[in-house]
C-alpha cells in the first residue's frame, strides 16, 4: 500500500477525480483550499491580492501496483498548462483500519 | 458553495432566472405609461375668499391680513404671497417639494376654521384649490364655424364638450369664444318714463307671464285629470304681447316699450383660428392622469364628433401636449438605441471575438429591462429622467462583465477547463467587481435622498441607475461566468474575413500599448516636470470657467409660443380685435415658420374656467401660436420669440406684452424667469421705485418681458351718492346702487327654456341709452312711495382711476418686476440687475430682493453641491476601506480636478451652460473617473506585491490596464455620445449632462493615464526613502550603543 499525495491548481480538481477512477480508486481525502510555491517554476498559489490562485491537495492509498499509472497520468495532465502546475508525492503505509 | 460556482454549476437555473427577470420586465415595459417628466407633487395651496362690496384695501386689511397671519404657522411653508383685489382675496401657499400635500390642505383647513371668527360678516367660506402642473391644458381644439355660429356654444357644449369630459381622466372642458344665447330686452328709459314703468316693474311683469303652474287634480268620471297652465313662452317673440301696463285706457305691450332681442350675451372673449372666428375648446386633465393616455383617447374619439357635428363647424387640434412628449420620448429610446449599438462595436473592437461580445452585451439588455420592474412597481412612467438614466447606465453595465470575462479568459489560456476557469476566475476578482460597482452606487444613491426640486427630479435616476448597476453585477457574477463556461474555447477559429478587418485594429491597439508604456516611463523620470504641466493645465482650463453661464433646467424648444398683449385698459374690444387682426396678418408674412396662430380678445364669462383663471378683458389679446416642426425650420423657438418681442416693442399702441416661448404649458423647459420683489407699504414710493429700475432693466441686454405686477389704475366712472339727500328720498345705497346695475349690467328677469336648456331673459337699457354721463344722471330711481328721483339729484358722476389690485408676500406689500432672460444667462442679468439697482436712489423703508428661478436655481445648486461633497466623501470611503489604505484613494482623487477641467472645456467649447443637469453630470463623473484611478492602483499595486520595482511595477501595470480602462471609458462616452448630438425635440434638457459627461471623462482619462502613475510612483519613492532613513537612523542608533 503506498499513499499518493497530490497538490494541484484547483482548476484540475474535475480532471484528477476521473484520473483516479480510472485506475479504480475510490478512497481519497481532499484539501479544498491550500497554499504553495513550486521549487523552481512557476507562480506561487496563495490566494492573496497579488497572486489570487490558490491550490488543491488529495492524498490517496491505493495498492502498489497503481501508483504508476496514476502518477504518467498526473504527468500527462500536467503538461497540458505550464502555468498551472500538479506535483505528486508516494509514501509508504505502515498499516491502517 | 459560492454564488457564482452555483451559477456555473445550474446553467439551467440561472438561465431561467434572467429569462424569468426579462420577461417580467418586457411586461412592465409594455403596460408603463408616457410622460415628459417624472410626476411632480403640487407644491401649492390656495386660499381664496369673497367679500362682495369691499374695495382692494378694505379686502386687504378685513380679509387677507387676518388670514395672512394664522396661516403663516402652518409647517413647511417657503412663500406666502397674496392677491386683494375689489371682493376678492386670493393666498398662494408655497411649499418645499416634496410634502404631502393632503397632510398641508388638512392643516391650511385648521387654521381657517380657527380665524374664521375674527373674519367679516359679510365673507364667504373661504376656498382651498390645490394646484399642480395638472391644471395646464392638455389639449387646445379650435373650432370654427360658418352658418351655426349663432348657435356654437350649444353645439360644442352638446355634442364635443358632453363626450370628450366623459373620457377617462379628462378634467374640466371649457369652450371659450362661442357665444351664449342670451335674450335682452332693451328698454327705452324715455318711454318707461312716459308711461310710468320701470326696468324693475317690467322684470316683474316678465317673470309674471313666464310660468307654468300646477293646478290641482279633479275627478272626471272615472278619471283623474290634473290642471295646469302652461304659460311659458314658446318662443322668444312671445315677449313682444305681454301687457305691461295701461295708459289714459289704452293697452301697453312689451314691444311699445322696448325691443326684444334675441342674441348672445353682451360682452363676450371673441376667439379667432388663423383669421376666422370660433371657439376655442380647452381639454384639462384630472390630477394624477396620463396626459399621453388623455390626449390618444381624445384623439379617437374626435372622429366619432366630427360626424354628428354640422357640416360647416369644423375642428382643428391646435394644442397636444402629448405630440411633444412623444416626440421627446420616440427620440430619446433612439439615442438609447444608438448607445447600445455604439457599445457593442466597442466591445467587439477591443475584445476581437463575437462570442465574448454577446456574453458581455447579454447583461445590457438584462439589466436595463429589470429597471423596467422598478417603474413599473412603484408607478412610474417612462419619461425623461428614466430615459436618460437608461443612457448613462448603458456604458457602465458591461464594466463589470468585462473584468470577469477577462480574468476567465486569462485562466483558460492558462490552460484551466472552462468550467473550473469560471469559477476561480470569477472567485478572483469578485470583490474588487463588487467594490467598483459599490464606487458608482455611493454617487448614484444619494442622489435619491436629495430634497427640494432637484430630488423630485433626480430621485428616479438615483433608483434606476443604482438598480441598474446592482442588477449588472448579479449578472456579471452568475450569468456571465456560466455562459462563459459554456460558450467560451480556447483558440476560436477565425473567419478570413474576420482577421482582415479585426488585424489592423488589434495592431493599432497593440502599438498603442507600447507607446502608452513608453509615455508612462518618460513621466514617472520627469515627476516633476509633469506634475507641472499637470498643475498648469488645470489652471489653464479654468479660464473658460468665466465665459459659463448658470441657468436653472435647460430652455426647450416645443414649437409653442403663447403670447399676452395688452392695450391701454379701458381700450375697447374691437380696437383690440382690429390690433391683434392686423398682428396675426404681419406675423403670418414675416415668420413662415408660424404654422397657426389662435388669439382671442375680451373678458371670459365666468362659466369658462380656463379663461377665468388667466388674464383677460377687453383691452387683452391671448395669443398662442404653433411652429412648423423642429426639423424643418432654421430658426429656433427662442429666436422668433426675441423678434416678435422686438416687433411688439416698436407698437406705440400696445402698453404692455408678454411673449412666453414653450407656451407656459409645461411648469419646466420654459425660459428662465428673473423677477425683482420690491417691498414696501406706501403705493406712491413704491411705484416710482418699480417704475424706474423697469426702465433701467430694459437697457440691459438679454432681459426681455419686463413687466411691473402692480396692474394699471384703470379708470371708471363712480357715482357718488349723497347720503343726506338719499335719506331725503327714503333711499339708501344699497337700492340706489341696485337700480343702477339693473339699468346698465340688467336685471335676469326670467329664464326661457327651449329643448331642456335654459336661456337668462335680461332686461336692461338699450345700448344707445347707456353711453354716456348724462345718461347715467338721467337714471330714474323709485324710491319706496314709488315716486322718481333723478340720480343727478341724489349724486354726482366722477371718473377716478381705481387702486390697482394689493399683492403681497410674506405679509408685505410687494411690487414686482417680472423678466425673461433670453440670450444672456441668469448670473450675468442678475450681476446687471444689481449694478442698476445700486445706482437707484431707494427710500429706506423699501427694500427689494431678487426672486424668479434664480432663487430655485439657487436653492437646488445649493441642495447639489451638498450632495457632490457627501458624494466625494462616500467614494473616498469606498476606495479606503478596497484598499485598506488612505495613501492610495487620495492619489486616485487627483482625477476628480482633472474631470472638472473637462467639464469647463467642454461646457466652453460648446458654448452650454451649466445647469441643473451639466450639475448631475458631474456628480457622476466623480464616481466614472475614480474607477479609472481604481482599476490602474490596483494593478500597480498587484506588480508591487509580486516583487517588482516602482517604476517597473508603474510602467508594466499601466500597459497591462490600458485596454480595459480605455474599454470601459470609451463604452460610457460612447454610451453617452448619442444624448449629445441629438438633436430630437427635447434634446436640450439632456444635452448639457452628456455632454459634461463626455468632456469631463474624456479629459481625466487621459490625464489620470499619466498623473497616476507619476503621482503613485512619488508617494511610493517618499515611503521608501523614509524607509531608509529611518532604517539608516536604527542602524547608526544601534552603532552607537555597541
Amino acid at each position: 500500500m503506498k499513499s499518493i499525495f497530490i497538490a494541484f491548481d484547483q482548476a484540475y480538481y474535475e480532471q484528477i477525480l476521473p484520473i483516479l477512477s480510472n485506475n479504480h480508486v475510490r478512497g481519497f481525502t481532499r484539501w479544498e483550499e491550500v497554499q504553495g510555491r513550486g521549487s523552481k517554476t512557476g507562480n506561487p498559489h496563495y490566494g492573496n491580492h497579488a497572486w489570487p490562485t490558490l491550490n488543491s491537495a488529495m492524498i490517496t492509498v491505493v495498492d502498489d501496483s497503481k501508483v504508476k499509472p496514476i502518477l504518467e497520468a498526473l504527468k500527462k495532465l500536467d503538461a497540458t498548462s505550464d502555468q498551472m502546475g500538479i506535483r505528486a508525492f508516494v509514501w509508504n503505509i505502515e498499516d491502517g483500519m | 458553495m459560492s454564488i457564482y460556482e452555483s451559477a456555473v454549476k445550474r446553467p439551467i437555473m440561472t438561465a431561467l432566472i434572467f429569462v424569468a427577470v426579462v420577461v417580467l420586465g418586457i411586461f412592465s415595459y409594455t403596460n408603463l405609461p408616457i410622460d415628459l417628466l417624472p410626476k411632480i407633487e403640487t407644491n401649492s395651496i390656495m386660499v381664496l375668499t369673497t367679500y362682495d362690496g369691499a374695495s382692494a384695501s378694505d379686502v386687504e386689511t378685513n380679509v387677507t391680513k387676518p388670514l395672512e397671519n394664522s396661516l403663516n404657522t402652518v409647517s413647511n411653508l417657503k412663500n406666502i404671497t397674496s392677491v386683494s383685489k375689489e371682493n376678492r382675496s386670493i393666498i398662494t401657499l408655497e411649499f418645499d417639494y416634496g410634502e404631502d400635500i393632503d397632510v398641508l390642505t388638512n392643516d391650511v383647513r385648521d387654521k381657517l376654521n380657527m380665524v374664521k371668527s375674527y373674519l367679516p360678516t359679510g365673507i364667504q367660506e373661504p376656498i382651498i384649490f390645490k394646484f399642480s402642473t395638472d391644471m395646464i391644458p392638455v389639449m387646445l381644439i379650435s373650432a370654427s364655424a360658418d352658418k351655426s355660429l349663432p348657435a356654437l356654444y350649444k353645439i360644442l357644449d352638446d355634442k364635443v364638450a358632453n363626450p370628450l369630459a366623459r373620457i377617462d381622466g379628462v378634467g374640466s372642458v371649457s369652450i371659450s369664444g362661442a357665444p351664449e344665447r342670451e335674450i335682452h330686452v332693451y328698454v327705452d328709459p324715455m318711454k318707461l318714463e312716459a308711461y310710468n314703468l320701470s326696468v324693475e316693474a317690467i322684470s316683474q311683469y316678465i317673470r309674471m307671464e313666464n310660468v307654468n303652474t300646477p293646478a290641482g287634480n279633479m275627478d272626471v268620471g272615472n278619471e283623474t285629470y290634473s290642471l295646469r297652465v302652461q304659460g311659458e313662452f314658446k318662443d322668444p317673440s312671445e315677449l313682444n304681447k305681454i301687457v305691461v301696463g295701461t295708459y289714459n285706457g289704452k293697452t301697453i305691450f312689451l314691444s311699445d316699450v322696448a325691443k326684444v332681442d334675441d342674441s348672445e350675451q353682451e360682452r363676450l372673449q371673441e376667439s379667432f383660428t388663423n383669421g376666422t372666428q370660433g371657439a376655442t375648446i380647452v381639454v384639462q386633465k384630472q390630477s394624477g392622469s396620463n396626459t399621453v393616455k388623455i390626449a390618444d383617447a381624445i384623439n379617437k374619439a374626435l372622429p366619432d364628433i366630427k360626424k354628428t357635428l354640422p357640416a360647416d363647424i369644423k375642428l382643428n387640434v391646435i394644442i397636444d401636449t402629448s405630440d411633444q412628449i412623444k416626440n421627446t420620448i420616440n427620440g430619446l429610446t433612439e439615442t438609447v438605441l444608438y448607445a447600445f449599438l455604439f457599445v457593442i462595436l466597442v466591445v467587439l473592437a477591443f475584445l476581437g471575438r463575437w462570442r465574448a461580445t454577446v456574453i458581455i452585451i447579454l447583461t445590457i439588455p438584462i439589466s436595463l429591462i429589470a429597471a423596467f420592474i422598478y417603474l413599473y412597481g412603484t408607478g412610474g412612467t417612462l419619461n425623461i429622467i428614466s430615459l436618460s438614466s437608461l443612457s448613462i447606465a448603458i456604458g457602465m453595465v458591461v464594466d463589470d462583465a468585462i473584468v470577469v470575462l477577462e480574468n476567465i479568459t486569462t485562466h483558460i489560456e492558462r490552460g484551466a477547463r472552462p468550467k473550473s476557469a469560471a469559477v476561480h476566475g470569477t472567485n478572483e476578482v469578485a470583490l474588487s467587481v463588487v467594490a467598483s460597482t459599490l464606487t458608482i452606487i455611493a454617487v448614484f444613491f444619494p442622489l435619491t435622498l436629495v430634497s427640494g426640486m432637484a430630488g423630485v427630479m433626480f430621485e428616479q435616476l438615483g433608483w434606476m441607475v443604482t438598480i441598474i448597476i446592482v442588477v449588472s453585477m448579479i449578472c456579471a457574477l452568475t450569468l456571465t461566468p456560466m455562459l462563459t463556461s459554456q460558450l467560451l474555447k480556447l483558440d476560436p477559429n477565425h473567419s478570413k474575413a474576420f482577421k482582415i478587418i479585426y488585424a489592423p485594429i488589434e495592431k493599432a491597439l497593440d502599438k498603442l500599448d507600447s507607446m502608452y508604456a513608453k509615455l508612462v516611463n518618460f513621466a514617472v523620470r520627469h515627476r516633476k516636470t509633469i506634475v507641472g504641466l499637470a498643475i498648469g493645465f488645470f489652471i489653464l482650463s479654468l479660464l473658460p470657467l468665466k465665459g459659463i453661464g448658470t441657468e436653472f433646467i435647460p430652455a426647450q424648444d416645443n414649437g409653442r409660443i403663447s403670447a399676452t398683449i395688452e392695450l391701454p385698459v379701458g381700450t375697447r374690444a374691437e380696437i383690440t380685435k382690429s390690433v391683434a387682426h392686423q398682428l396675426r396678418k404681419n406675423w403670418q408674412k414675416k415668420y413662415p415658420e408660424l404654422d397657426m396662430i389662435n388669439f382671442a380678445v375680451g373678458q371670459a364669462s365666468s362659466s369658462n374656467v380656463w379663461g377665468s383663471l388667466q388674464t383677460n378683458g377687453s383691452n387683452i389679446i391671448s395669443m398662442n401660436m404653433r411652429l412648423i416642426p423642429l426639423e424643418n425650420r432654421s430658426r429656433t423657438l427662442f429666436q422668433i420669440c426675441d423678434s416678435i418681442r422686438k416687433d411688439l416693442d416698436y407698437m406705440p399702441e400696445i402698453a404692455k406684452s408678454k411673449v412666453t416661448a414653450g407656451g407656459g404649458m409645461s411648469m419646466m423647459g420654459g425660459q428662465s424667469t428673473l423677477d425683482l420683489e420690491i417691498y414696501g407699504y406706501d403705493f406712491e414710493s413704491t411705484d416710482k421705485v418699480a417704475q424706474e429700475l423697469a426702465g433701467r432693466f430694459a437697457k440691459i441686454p438679454g432681459l426681455t418681458n419686463i413687466n411691473i405686477s402692480r396692474e394699471d389704475y384703470s379708470p371708471e366712472f363712480q357715482v357718488d351718492f349723497d347720503r343726506e339727500k338719499l335719506a331725503l328720498n327714503g333711499l339708501n345705497i344699497a337700492t340706489a346702487s341696485n337700480y343702477l346695475n339693473n339699468r346698465i349690467n340688467g336685471l335676469t328677469a326670467s329664464l326661457y327654456r327651449e329643448d331642456g336648456d335654459e336661456y337668462n331673459i335680461k332686461v336692461m337699457y338699450a345700448p344707445e341709452f347707456r353711453k354716456s354721463v348724462e345718461d347715467i344722471e338721467n337714471i330714474l330711481i323709485y324710491n319706496s312711495q314709488g315716486q322718481p328721483v333723478r340720480l343727478k339729484e341724489l349724486g354726482k358722476v366722477v371718473e377716478r382711476f381705481t387702486p390697482p389690485t394689493i399683492e403681497r408676500k410674506n405679509r408685505q406689500r410687494v411690487v414686482t418686476i417680472a423678466s425673461t432672460v433670453s440670450g444672456t444667462t441668469i448670473d450675468k442679468a442678475v450681476a446687471a440687475m444689481n449694478k442698476e439697482i445700486s445706482q437707484v436712489d431707494i427710500p429706506s423703508d423699501i427694500y427689494t430682493k431678487i426672486a424668479g428661478t434664480y432663487i430655485d436655481q439657487q436653492d437646488s445648486f445649493k441642495d447639489l453641491f451638498s450632495l457632490l461633497l457627501i458624494i466625494v466623501m462616500l467614494v473616498f470611503i469606498v476606495m479606503a476601506s478596497q484598499f485598506e489604505s488612505l495613501t492610495y484613494p487620495f492619489i486616485i482623487m487627483f482625477s476628480v480636478p482633472f474631470a472638472i477641467s473637462g467639464v469647463i472645456l467642454a461646457l466652453g467649447l460648446t458654448g452650454s451652460t451649466l445647469n441643473m443637469m451639466s450639475f448631475v453630470g458631474m456628480i457622476m463623473l466623480v464616481g466614472i473617473v475614480v474607477k479609472n484611478g481604481i482599476v490602474l492602483v490596483d494593478y500597480i499595486n498587484l506588480n508591487r506585491e509580486r516583487g517588482m520595482g516602482i517604476i517597473r511595477a508603474v510602467v508594466s501595470g499601466g500597459k497591462s490596464r490600458l485596454r480595459p480602462v480605455l474599454m470601459t471609458t470609451l463604452t460610457t462616452i460612447l454610451g453617452m455620445l448619442p444624448l449629445a448630438i441629438s438633436h430630437s425635440e427635447g434634446s436640450e434638457m439632456w444635452k448639457p449632462m452628456a455632454i459634461t459627461v463626455i468632456g469631463g471623462l474624456t479629459v481625466s482619462t487621459i490625464l489620470t493615464l499619466i498623473i497616476i502613475p507619476t503621482i503613485y510612483t512619488m508617494f511610493a519613492s517618499s515611503k521608501i526613502k523614509r524607509q531608509h532613513r529611518k532604517n539608516k537612523k536604527l542602524m547608526l542608533e544601534n552603532n552607537n550603543i555597541d
